[in-house]
């Protein structure tokens, strides 16, 4: 990301005398680049420090306090008060593996984010090296595979919802008809194929998604790179190993970055599907932190735990772009 | 000479298979990917009756258009879909203008602290959404843009600003310096080059990016959940998603009114499949 830094170039000076001296004079009399630089920036950047980096610093502040936000219930300092409610009473290790509450709606993320993404990014990678090649057709396959990524992820958990239906289904229905089963089973309403359900159906969505951005970094490799591997007898899993990973590592960067973030804040999906049951199941930590929020008014530790979000989302593209990112040698 | 033919019988037989196994896998893929859509349609269709019936109904006996007339009056449908395009607009907007300014900056002039600005601008694409909730919340409220459009538009300009930023830094970096070179000779001044050359030039990027952001604004669901609390200023994504319907199952009308509000997007992506390819991978190719 940042190569494209140092490669900008304003414009550069033009060679004969009169010319330059007459692009010299127009640079003087109006905005330097500098200047013009500052004047473009200031709003865009004045409007994200507000909308975007004030408001976390308040949840920050607001995670040290009590009666955040509602006005009956005066702002009062707790210290750390907040995050000891949420950690509640035992050794990490116990709370990590069996606590409730928002140990086990970070459990769920957990398991929800490391399942779904590399499944995702397998399934995406398989999609983009299918399409990556023409064939008739191929607007219509490209259009179709757009589907699951068009639709809005709550109004998808609706529908899916419905299609996991245990009485009157469709997948249920499609199941007996194969045989798998020989009756409606209640996805939905058991703990682990409620949280599997929810699994399959975002990896049915955004395996699409991974796919086109994928596509987009298999179609800037040269090809003349394949044809050279071809002349030396380099077989099809050795040029896919040698030539097509490491090149598309900036790609794999960008969709892994892309896809984890939004993965470990999944809400709308859980919201949509099942409200976060049964049993908790399916209690993802922004949707846990939504019911404390919106539901139990506990304003601090609502805060307190999107403060804990925030760390983990930064750490987690701290990592990526730590392990992933090579600067570009120009 | 059997031999022969044999061998080219069998490298025939061989060519068929892998077309019927390509074609037959972009098959399936794509069935699977237009199911949901194709089950709501189907389901929508249904009488009433034989919408909760099992084994299911696959061919819609009778089919009816009930569930749409029940699902419009049910639920202030063109309302939605009108609130939805005033948010997805307006937000479509200002970040194609910000994302212009900013990104000609960071691709074409020379200044000190570009890294740090470029930084800043895209690490708030990493901020979750979640920790920006009730903070802006409370000052929607003491600013009265509650249940307002601008309420929204405000968070969600914001919020993809910097990957309005990216497209527009990308699709500039590879137009070729004498552009503004020409400008600047030709006696305009740097605003005037902007103005004048680089944004009529920039249609195509800016078509990317208002898609790009237009999508995210008609699907985002936790902020339209919470700023808009009354059901006349819910966008489309909230009131189907909240939608019950007035039966003890429902589900022919939520049908009918979840297949009504994808259609206008999943038409809208057909249409601009290009460009919205474009915007998903210009993050992609960078």
């Amino acid at each position: 990301m940042a190569d494209t830094v140092d490669s900008s170039s304003g414009t550069p000076a033009a060679e004969g005398g009169g010319r330059q001296n007459r692009l010299q004079r127009y640079r003087n009399l109006r905005f330097s680049e500098e200047e013009l630089a500052v004047i473009l920036l200031t709003p865009v950047v004045s409007f994200l420090l507000a909308v975007s980096f004030y408001p976390i610093f308040d949840t920050v502040v607001g995670s040290l306090h009590t009666g955040y936000v509602l006005d009956m219930n005066p702002r009062q300092f707790v210290g750390l008060e907040n995050y000891r409610r949420l950690y509640g009473s035992g050794p990490l290790l116990d709370q990590l593996l069996n606590g409730d509450g928002f140990w086990n709606a970070l459990r769920i993320s957990l398991i929800y984010t490391v399942v779904s993404v590399p499944i995702e990014l397998v399934l995406g990678l398989g999609l983009a090296l299918l399409l990556n090649r023409n064939f008739k057709g191929k607007y219509f396959a490209q259009a179709a595979i757009l589907f699951p990524w068009a639709i809005p992820t709550v109004i998808n958990a609706r529908i899916w919802a419905w299609m996991f239906n245990g009485q009157y289904g469709v997948i249920n229905d499609l199941l007996i008809r194969v045989g798998i089963f020989a009756e409606p089973f209640p996805f939905l309403a058991r703990p682990e194929t409620a949280l599997a359900s929810m699994l399959f159906i975002t990896i049915w969505k955004t395996s699409s998604f991974m796919a086109l951005i994928l596509l987009a970094g298999l179609q800037s490799i040269p090809d003349h790179l394949y044809e050279a591997a071809r002349m030396d007898g380099a077989s099809r899993i050795k040029q896919f190993r040698d030539i097509t990973l490491p090149l598309l590592k900036p790609t794999l960067l960008v969709a892994l970055i892309f896809r984890t973030l939004p993965a470990f804040q999944a809400f709308g999906l859980p919201y949509g599907l099942t409200g976060g049951g049964p049993a908790s199941a399916t209690t993802t930590l922004v949707l846990f932190d939504h019911q404390l929020t919106f539901n139990r008014l506990s304003f601090g530790e609502g805060a307190a735990t999107a403060t804990i979000i925030t760390a983990i989302a930064a750490a987690i593209a701290m990592l990526y772009v730590g392990t992933l990112y090579e600067p570009e040698v120009r | 000479m059997s031999y022969d033919d044999n061998s080219l019988e069998i490298e025939r037989f061989q060519w068929v298979g892998k077309k019927v196994g390509f074609y037959g896998s972009i098959f399936i893929i794509a069935l699977v990917s237009v199911f949901p859509i194709l089950w709501m349609f189907i389901t929508s269709l249904k009488q009433p009756g034989n919408v909760v019936t099992f084994p299911v109904e696959y061919i819609p006996r009778d089919p009816t258009l009930a569930n749409y007339r029940a699902a419009i009056e049910g639920a202030p449908f063109f309302r939605y879909l009108l609130n939805s395009i005033i948010v997805a607009t307006g937000t479509a907007a200002i970040d194609v203008l910000l994302g212009a300014l900013a990104g000609y900056s960071l691709s074409r002039l020379r200044f000190r602290f570009k890294l740090p600005v470029l930084l800043l601008i895209l690490g708030t694409a990493m901020l979750p959404f979640i920790a920006r909730l009730i903070p802006l919340y409370s000052l929607a409220r003491s600013w009265g843009l509650l249940n307002s459009y601008l309420g929204l538009i405000i968070p969600y300009a914001a919020f993809q600003l910097p990957f309005a930023v990216w497209i527009f830094q990308a699709y500039f970096k590879e137009l070729p310096d004498s552009l503004e070179e020409a400008g600047l000779m030709d006696g305009l001044s740097r605003i005037g080059v902007l103005f004048r050359i680089i944004l009529p030039v920039s249609a195509p990027a800016m078509a990317t990016a208002a898609i790009i952001v237009f999508i995210y604004a008609w699907n985002e669901f936790l902020f339209a959940l919470t700023f808009m609390t009354q059901d006349s200023m819910r966008t489309i994504t909230v009131g189907i998603a909240l939608y019950q319907g007035e039966f003890q199952y429902p589900w022919g009308t939520i049908s009918a009114a979840v297949f009504m509000s994808v259609m206008p997007l999943i038409l809208f992506m057909l249409f601009f499949q290009r460009k919205v390819v474009e915007g998903l991978t210009a993050t992609g190719k960078a």
